[in-house]
């Protein structure tokens, strides 16, 4: 009978009032490579980081070999046998493999000193029993992230770790590594190392995993065999909600094309982007975290360079080599960052809500006209009902959701006629959504072109009259609210590979 | 036949290149060659210059420099700088020099002045650990200040009548070599060697290229810092005794300029200032030759000295420059950090 | 959720003039007033006095340019380390061509060009290249006080037409003419920084760089402009201080990064970027001048001046970390 490794009970989290997760219970077999999948927003990140000693929880037990624990930091889980691979990776390129991982602990003599053919030959015998043939001499800078990844692996093994959790282990490796990848899973599976796999790309989940936990919302949905389920299955299970969220109504009158983008190309980062966004239409860009379309929208709008591919707006070939030229051409674009990319978070809503229109505001000479920033600001201030009503406000003093509409009114004061949203409802509350949402509707019915880049599901679903369903880097799917496919799980399946 | 035989060499000649490149690391190897052509040209120019009392004198005159680039290396590394070496040096030459006269034991005099210096070095890490001042502020104006000090107490007289013992330690000779260059290559190597094998110093590499990592990972990260400027510090405060001891005097207007040239010699040496966790004492020891041939071909030629500030100054941006473009972009695994809530 | 208020014309009016008292300027205005009204019951005669007050400004004018350029690089994120040893270099360039004969419009605009290149130079490494503002500018630092020195050898340059040295030496309507064109054109910059789009910018651009290359802002320009302008500041310093002194010298400017830093610093620009004004470099640096003057006349040692001035540097940087810690917080 196969011991429970690793049991959590009853887990609640939230923060700052939301509830992030709610009741969470499951457990993790030695030896089993178990996977936890579910959208973005689900819960996973967090649950993992509760595991890993990152963040504390509210309430519930986490028990781990027999015991309760209760970690407060991720060096003490590690210490005890529990470890992340994180996705994003973080070793010191400049010194060599074996000492990123044994990280300040390699053996060494009484006075210190390093003991390199000691360090060299322990970090070999990982390698061995990872089935893994990497030069533990050489600089971690050398070699490829693939093999970075399996260094960080290392590093758990070197802490004798019972659980390792893999963050989205796939989510830059070719598919040859990822083969790789499955066959050091299967040695750690005979060394009794437990694996909890994050992934959404449910055909390596079912490639590699014994069983599958599927997160919602913050709850757990089910646990199984990965031999009792299928891949329409898990997808059901992941997005089956109620869709009872109010979204305003859709397009009624869908116009000409606006907006055409034609084999949009950065290589390495997406590939023969093509699409079109008519008069009226709210466009969505659906698929995971990392699908790459932040970066498509960062092409279009000359942020980074793109290696091919041409702009046309109404009619008319645009060259936009950078952002100015973006927006002089009227393409917005609303980042998702707004805290670090998109306000100036120690100057006030006022100055914000221009700072991309600036030549607007100035006179022929360029001097400021106050006046006109002045009722600019009041008009948008109450057009987004952004609260508190002082536009003198520093950014920073406001909330998140409020935050979100006063980066929203820096775009519409900047007149455009197209407008790509990034994540428009991340953090905000539900008033603010709501208000958000209904916003973007009037702005398609006055004719600008909409697109909403959104991770989530039910707002693409409720917002958008068409889809676009982007995967590592390509379209895979136009999904469409005339026909019947717009659906959760038509999304999920193109957002997870390319179809079934 | 021949054929083979060529392809061959030229198969060897390639791993032989890919194994010292892997050794050295490519910057070095740069630096070597870059080197020996200037040795070779100053040879050809003059052939006195490739004789031991030359190489004495090179040396000589970029000795105090040389010490507080081993500090500095450190400060590079854990990705912070600390341009108050260059008034930590008359401070605490005016110190160890006050304290002589005022008849203390030469030996407790220099322990109390390296004290003193580390302790300068211990508040530049306050401001950065507890204030969270950027380090180039914090001794920018730790530099200022102390210079200003320095001035203060010595009323901006010279300090002399030092005992002689003490000036033997800055004049003196061992087996033909001037005692200041028997520390300096004592210090250089013994700290070389830590750094690259003792286990608490190689922590540099995993502080400077990414602290919160480090931290993460359990390593006491502030008290490092605290190390690492009070140790740069530190040998500039040896610095600066060996400045009083070589002239037989004190004076605040000691190593004015200093720390750019200090600076030059490290980042020269590849210890990149763009991004901590890059360089090595090795590195540190080319740079510092560079710089000491330079300072020498300057002196020997007759021109201002103030020529070699200009080019110091252009030299630093040039190391800086072709650092960053010899460095092949590493795999950056740098993503947008997503807000939870 | 904050209540809704509609706020009239005379209340906002009121509010901005509540928020006045609060702001930099107003305290800096206080705490001058109390050091001169100290002054005045310390050394009566000695501080009171029209030669007193003449030598003061006169003494700070310089420092007036050299602050206002570091509020600008500092505003920008960055800082500048150059702005003395640019002061010389022009000061020596200016002097040579005036010995050689060109005139006097023409030296000017020779000396004003240098300090403009080095400038621009500056601006263009740290926004083309990325290097570290401190890096480059402490490079050119060196670059050019070497460069100062190497033209001349260290000696005064003297021997200067009459009609150069009127200007720094005369005055109009019993205002030197140094004290009025640092009036002047302080007083456009300042405008210029509050009202003006294009300079209005560099707060943007200090304030969270990589924000304002998506609104569309040209950060390179506007950092190079910033740049140039700090040491063109430098530059017309020189001039006055050639003139008035009739001289070149590669030794004018020594320190007065240091003045300049903690001069722009107190008077309200940050380390952290995004904040600072011209205004306040003014009050800045007449602050330090009142603090200076004071020294000197309680007799103050002179050998303490540079250590008093690092420590009020020191003072001043660890309450802007302060400060921008707790800004940065909300």
């Amino acid at each position: 009978m196969v011991q429970n490794i690793l049991e959590v009970n009853g887990i609640n989290k939230a923060f700052s009032g939301n509830y992030v997760l709610k009741n969470v219970s499951f457990d993790i077999k030695e030896g089993e490579v178990h996977t936890l999948i579910g959208e973005n927003g689900a819960g996973k990140s967090t649950l993992m980081k509760i595991i890993g000693g990152i963040y504390s929880k509210d309430s519930g037990t986490v028990v781990y070999d027999g015991a309760n624990i209760d970690f407060t930091s991720p060096i003490e889980a590690m210490n005890n046998g529990i470890s992340i691979v994180h996705q994003e990776l973080s070793l010191a390129e400049n010194i060599s493999v074996a000492q990123n991982i044994f990280c300040h602990r390699e053996p060494k003599n009484k006075m210190g000193f390093i003991q390199w053919e000691k360090l060299y030959q322990q970090a070999n015998s990982i390698f061995e029993q990872m089935g893994v043939d990497i030069d533990p001499r050489q600089e971690a800078g050398n070699i490829s992230v693939a093999q970075q990844q399996l260094v960080e692996i290392g590093k758990a093994l070197s802490m004798n770790s019972r659980v390792i959790i893999m963050d989205e282990p796939t989510s830059s490796l070719s598919d040859k590594e990822v083969e790789y990848l499955y066959k050091i899973i299967k040695n750690l599976k005979k060394n009794n190392v437990a694996i909890v796999f994050i992934s959404h790309k449910l055909k390596e989940v079912f490639e590699v995993s014994d069983r599958i936990t599927v997160l919602r919302d913050g709850e757990i949905i089910d646990t199984m065999n990965t031999s009792d389920t299928t891949q329409e299955d898990i997808i059901h299970k992941m997005v089956g909600r109620h869709l009872d969220d109010l979204y305003p109504q859709k397009s009624k009158k869908i116009g000409e094309v606006i907006l055409e983008v034609e084999n949009l190309t950065s290589s390495g980062v997406f590939e023969n982007i093509n699409f079109n966004l008519k008069k009226g239409e709210i466009l969505g860009m659906a698929g995971l975290v990392g699908a790459g379309r932040t970066e498509i929208a960062r092409g279009m709008i000359g942020a980074d360079p793109i290696d091919s591919g041409s702009i046309t707006l109404n009619g008319k070939i645009v060259s936009i080599k950078n952002c100015r030229q973006a927006i002089a051409h009227g393409i917005g674009y609303v980042t998702e960052d707004r805290k670090l990319l998109g306000l100036f978070q120690t100057m006030s809503v006022r100055w914000n809500i221009v700072s991309a229109s600036l030549k607007k505001y100035g006179t022929a000479l360029g001097f400021i006209r106050n006046d006109s920033i002045d009722s600019s600001s009041k008009e948008f201030v109450s057009l987004m009902d952004i609260r508190p009503q002082n536009d003198e406000l520093n950014v920073i003093n406001l909330s998140g959701g409020n935050q979100q509409k006063a980066l929203m009114a820096k775009w519409l004061c900047s007149n455009p006629s197209v407008l790509i949203v990034d994540e428009p409802t991340r953090g905000v509350d539900v008033g603010a959504k709501s208000h958000i949402h209904n916003y973007l509707r009037r702005l398609a019915d006055q004719g600008i072109g909409v697109i909403v880049i959104s991770s989530e599901q039910p707002e693409v679903l409720g917002l958008c009259d068409r889809v676009l369903v982007v995967s590592d880097g390509v379209i895979t799917r136009e999904l469409d609210n005339n026909s019947n496919d717009l659906t959760q799980e038509e999304i999920m399946k193109y957002a997870t590979g390319k179809g079934l | 036949m021949q054929r083979e035989k060529v392809y061959n060499m030229k198969n060897t000649i390639i791993s032989i290149y890919r194994k010292v490149v892997r050794k050295l690391g490519l910057h070095n190897l740069a630096l070597i060659v870059v080197l020996l052509v200037l040795i070779v040209a100053m040879t050809i120019r003059s052939p006195y210059f490739f004789t031991f009392a030359n190489f004495e004198v090179i040396f000589s005159g970029f000795v105090l420099e040389a010490i507080m680039a081993i500090g500095m290396t450190f400060v590079i590394l854990s990705g912070g700088i600390d341009l108050s070496v260059s008034s930590v040096l008359p401070l605490s030459a005016i110190l160890v020099g006050f304290l002589l006269k005022q008849g203390m034991p030469i030996g407790i005099a220099i322990l109390v002045t390296l004290v003193v210096a580390m302790l300068i070095g211990f508040f530049n890490a306050f401001l950065k650990i507890v204030l969270n001042v950027h380090p180039f502020i914090a001794t920018l104006a730790t530099m200022l200040t102390f210079r200003g000090l320095a001035l203060a107490v010595s009323k901006g007289e010279n300090l002399s009548g030092f005992p002689e013992i003490f000036t033997n330690i800055g004049q003196g000779y061992f087996l033909n070599i001037p005692f200041p260059i028997w520390i300096f290559v004592i210090l250089i190597f013994s700290m070389g060697y830590l750094l690259k094998n003792h286990s608490y110093f190689q922590q540099v590499y995993f502080i400077g290229y990414n602290p919160h990592a480090a931290l993460v990972s359990g390593m006491k990260v502030n008290r490092f810092f605290l190390f690492v400027f009070g140790f740069s510090s530190l040998l500039a405060g040896l610095a600066g005794i060996l400045a009083a001891a070589q002239y037989g005097a004190a004076h605040n207007s000691y190593g004015i300029g200093s720390e750019l040239k200090v600076i030059t010699a490290v980042a020269i040496g590849g210890t990149s200032m763009v991004r901590g966790g890059t360089g090595s004492m090795f590195g540190t020891m080319l740079g510092i030759t560079f710089m000491a041939i330079l300072s020498n071909a300057f002196m020997m030629s007759g021109i201002s000295t103030y020529w070699q500030d200009i080019v110091t100054g252009v030299m630093l941006l040039l190391a800086i420059l072709l650092a960053e473009s010899l460095k092949v972009k590493r795999s950056a695994n740098i993503t947008l950090e997503i807000n939870p809530a | 959720m904050g209540s809704i208020s509609i706020k009239t014309a005379t209340e906002k009016k009121k509010n901005k003039r509540q928020s006045l008292l609060h702001t930099r300027e107003a305290s800096l205005i206080i705490v001058i007033l109390i050091v001169i009204i100290a002054m005045s019951i310390l050394k009566t005669e000695a501080f009171l006095s029209l030669n007193n007050f003449e030598a003061m400004f006169n003494g700070m004018v310089f420092d007036l340019f050299t602050a206002a350029g570091l509020t600008l690089a500092l505003i920008l994120w960055g800082i500048d380390l150059s702005v003395g040893s640019v002061l010389a270099l022009t000061s020596v360039i200016t002097a040579m061509a005036l010995r050689a004969g060109v005139s006097i419009p023409i030296s000017i605009c020779l000396g004003l060009g240098t300090s403009v290149a080095c400038g621009a130079i500056n601006g263009y490494l740290i926004s083309r290249f990325k290097i570290a503002p401190f890096i480059v500018t402490l490079a050119m630092y060196s670059i050019a006080r070497g460069a100062a020195v190497v033209l001349t050898s260290g000696y005064y340059l003297s021997g200067l037409p009459d009609g150069f040295v009127a200007l720094g030496r005369g005055t109009v309507l019993s205002v030197p003419i140094p004290v009025l064109a640092a009036v002047i054109i302080l007083a456009a910059l300042g405008i210029l920084m509050k009202k003006h789009n294009f300079f209005h910018q560099m707060y943007f651009v200090g304030n969270n760089p990589k924000a304002s290359e998506l609104s569309g802002i040209n950060t390179r320009a506007v950092i190079m402009t910033g740049y140039i302008i700090s040491s063109l500041l430098a530059g017309v310093a020189a001039i006055f201080m050639s003139s008035r002194l009739a001289m070149g010298f590669s030794g004018f400017g020594l320190l007065a990064e240091q003045r300049a830093i903690a001069a722009a610093v107190i008077g309200g620009a940050s380390f952290s970027g995004g904040e600072g004004s011209i205004q306040g470099a003014v009050l800045g640096v007449f602050l330090l001048a009142l603090i200076n003057n004071g020294f000197v006349l309680l007799n103050g040692s002179p050998n303490w001046q540079q250590a008093v001035s690092g420590i009020i540097l020191l003072v001043a940087v660890g309450v802007d970390a302060y400060r921008s810690s707790k800004r940065r917080k909300g």
